[in-house]
């Protein structure tokens, strides 16, 4: 009994300050590395990074489709394709990149708007047929429509260069960019959850009839919540591009769209740092299980996924944080306990 | 009949079918301003269905029912928490992962104005109406008794407390008409006693109109200004809770269900 009542005053007591002070150090020492991260590696490595955190805003994407409103979706790769081909073929008419970003983003959130009208009335397997429907169209389009897209060849971009002053190297720029642009619209998701629309999001996936009960219009928050989506899949298709200067159909297939949904999955829910997880899963295991056996890569790679989710069925970043808890409260616990 | 006391809520034959199911047949009721209803019956009498209906949440196929004189069938569901209607669930709903303090502020949503972008960007008034509304809610766990756990996870309370976290957050969009179902179920006997004096205390310090369901006579005796029986979706008995508890056909339907 007095564990149960114990409990949640050492939570809310003395250690949430000492909790608090861990969690700014622990967010500056990982500044700070990233920071340096890649004066100090190799162009490869740097790629690798620069394309975890691409992929990390596709999944944060996503999340707000599927963790947050618990919806589904397997559109993600055609939103990326429109961001994508938005700001390279802006950029092989001579646009500015922000022009692109602007036109790529816009069409993905346009596209995803329409799309969720019919398919927000839909719930689980019909809404996933729906959005299917995205990348098995965007995939042949994108081949079709040569004059913009560059048909089946794809679209090679000079895009964002390093500035002379820098002194720094293609892959070291593109590193910056991505993560600058990446960790800006991070915050924009986290501050949007903390808040009203948050809360309301979370209402629509508990409960309808409560969300509808304290004013909150079921489908438009699900409109909403695809729309979103649809524009961080189109601001990772444009961070992409920075990243590997070019765009192809082969990007936005269908596998890409089952591998955010599998990488959301891997790193958990409603987590930032679960969608950063799954981006590194998605981007680092093929990598390495190509190495250990290429002939085998894929099978090795689904042969991983399945180990994880039997080991952390909520996800990495979950686990993670139960596992902190844990080491933290037993800590707070023998520090009262020796007082 | 309500004590001289205007008509906050006017029901007037409303009927509500499930397919071949009546779950409401002809049911007609006042509740006056300010007082407590109690809505009493036997499992399946149809208690929260009608909660549904004056919530919006169910259509009901005939019938009217006004709230301070508005027609509630012609107001859209997420509207009706604008007008004043705020409800608790009969099973408690909420985000059990998210704080007590979230689920709370939860129900200040149709309270809150601001766009996406605003929200996104955490612009000035937007932190500022946030911390106005954070700060209501907590003046709210503090007078329900929840000021200890509002950092806890609504999932890892115990029963009762979730029961009043979810008062709290009916409470937090300012309603004029609280709909409480079965407030009291699955709480020990002390509890309902608790729950009871809570209710009275809510009515007087927020001016409420409230509708309670409760299956705990006790309860319904200690609390209601008066009391609606239905059985089977029809409206057998009214009046106060005594009359109610000795009306004979009340007595048999609930012998009957037990
Ligand atoms: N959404 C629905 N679809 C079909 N039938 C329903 C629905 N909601 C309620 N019913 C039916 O309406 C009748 C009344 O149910 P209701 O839940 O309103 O009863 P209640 O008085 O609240 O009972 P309890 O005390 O068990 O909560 C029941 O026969 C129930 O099966
Ligand atoms: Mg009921």
């Amino acid at each position: 009994m007095s564990v149960v009542v114990d409990e949640p005053a050492v939570r809310d007591g003395g250690g949430t300050s000492r909790r608090r002070h861990g969690r700014t150090l622990t967010a500056v020492a990982l500044v700070l590395v990233f920071a340096v991260f890649p004066l100090f590696m190799s162009p490869f490595a740097n790629l690798q990074v620069t394309l975890i955190l691409v992929y990390a805003v596709a999944i944060l994407g996503l999340d707000i489709l599927v963790g947050w409103t618990g919806q589904v979706s397997l559109g993600q790769s055609a939103f990326f394709g429109i961001g994508a081909y938005g700001v390279a073929a802006g950029a092989v008419h001579g646009w500015p990149v922000w022009a692109g970003l602007l036109l790529g983003t816009a069409v993905a959130g346009v596209v995803g708007c329409l799309v969720a009208i019919p398919a927000a009335r839909l719930r689980g397997y019909a809404l996933g047929m729906i959005t299917l429907t995205l990348p098995v169209v965007a995939v042949p389009l994108a081949k079709r429509m040569e004059a913009v897209t560059g048909g089946a060849q794809g679209l090679n971009v000079t895009i964002v260069q390093a500035p002379a002053w820098t002194g720094l190297a293609a892959d070291q720029w593109r590193y910056y960019v991505v993560g600058v642009g990446a960790a800006i619209v991070f915050a924009l998701a986290a501050a949007l959850r903390r808040g009203r629309f948050g809360r309301a999001f979370d209402a629509v996936r508990v409960n309808e009839a409560l969300a509808t009960a304290q004013g909150v219009h079921v489908t438009r928050y699900k409109v909403l919540a695809f729309t979103l989506s649809a524009v961080y899949g189109g601001v990772a298709g444009v961070l992409y591009v920075v990243a590997v200067q070019f765009i192809s159909p082969e990007t936005l297939i269908l596998t890409l769209s089952i591998s955010m949904l599998a990488g959301l999955a891997i790193g958990g829910l409603r987590s930032l740092l679960g969608c950063v997880l799954g981006a590194a899963f998605y981007v680092v295991v093929p990598n390495l299980t190509g190495s250990v056996s290429a002939g085998q890569s894929y099978l090795l790679y689904g042969v991983c996924l399945l180990v994880v989710m039997l080991l952390m069925p909520r996800g990495v970043a979950p686990a993670l944080g139960h596992a902190v808890r844990r080491v933290a409260n037993r800590r707070e616990r023998a520090a009262a306990s020796g007082e | 009949m309500n004590h001289g006391t205007q008509a906050l809520v006017e029901v007037r034959d409303l009927t509500l079918r499930f397919g071949g199911v009546t779950a409401l047949a002809d049911v007609a009721f006042d509740v006056g301003d300010r007082q407590i209803c109690g809505l009493v019956g036997p499992n399946g009498a149809g208690k929260s269905s009608l909660f549904n209906c004056v919530n919006g949440y169910y259509r009901p196929s005939g019938g009217s029912i006004r709230v301070g004189g508005v027609d509630v069938l012609s107001v859209p569901a997420h509207r009706m928490v604008r007008l004043g209607i705020a409800r608790t669930f009969q099973h408690p709903t909420l985000q059990p992962d998210r704080t007590v303090l979230d689920n709370v502020l939860l129900g200040g949503h149709s309270t809150l104005s601001g766009t996406v972008l605003s929200a996104m960007l955490a612009l000035p008034g937007e932190r500022r109406r946030e911390r106005a509304l954070v700060t209501r809610a907590r003046e709210l766990l503090d007078s329900l008794g929840l000021a200890g756990v509002e950092r806890t996870s609504a999932g890892d309370l115990p029963y009762g407390s979730q029961k009043r976290v979810e008062i709290a957050r009916a409470l937090l969009s300012g309603p004029r008409l609280l709909l409480l179902d079965e407030p009291a179920s699955g709480l020990t006997h002390s509890e309902v006693g608790e729950v009871g004096e809570l209710i009275s205390r809510i009515r007087a310090d927020h001016g409420l109109t409230v509708i309670v369901v409760e299956h705990h006579m006790g309860l319904i005796s200690a609390v209601t200004d008066h009391v609606v029986a239905l059985v089977s979706g029809r409206k057998v008995a009214e009046g106060t809770a005594q009359a109610v508890q000795s009306d004979p056909v009340v007595v048999s339907a609930y012998l009957g269900a037990a």
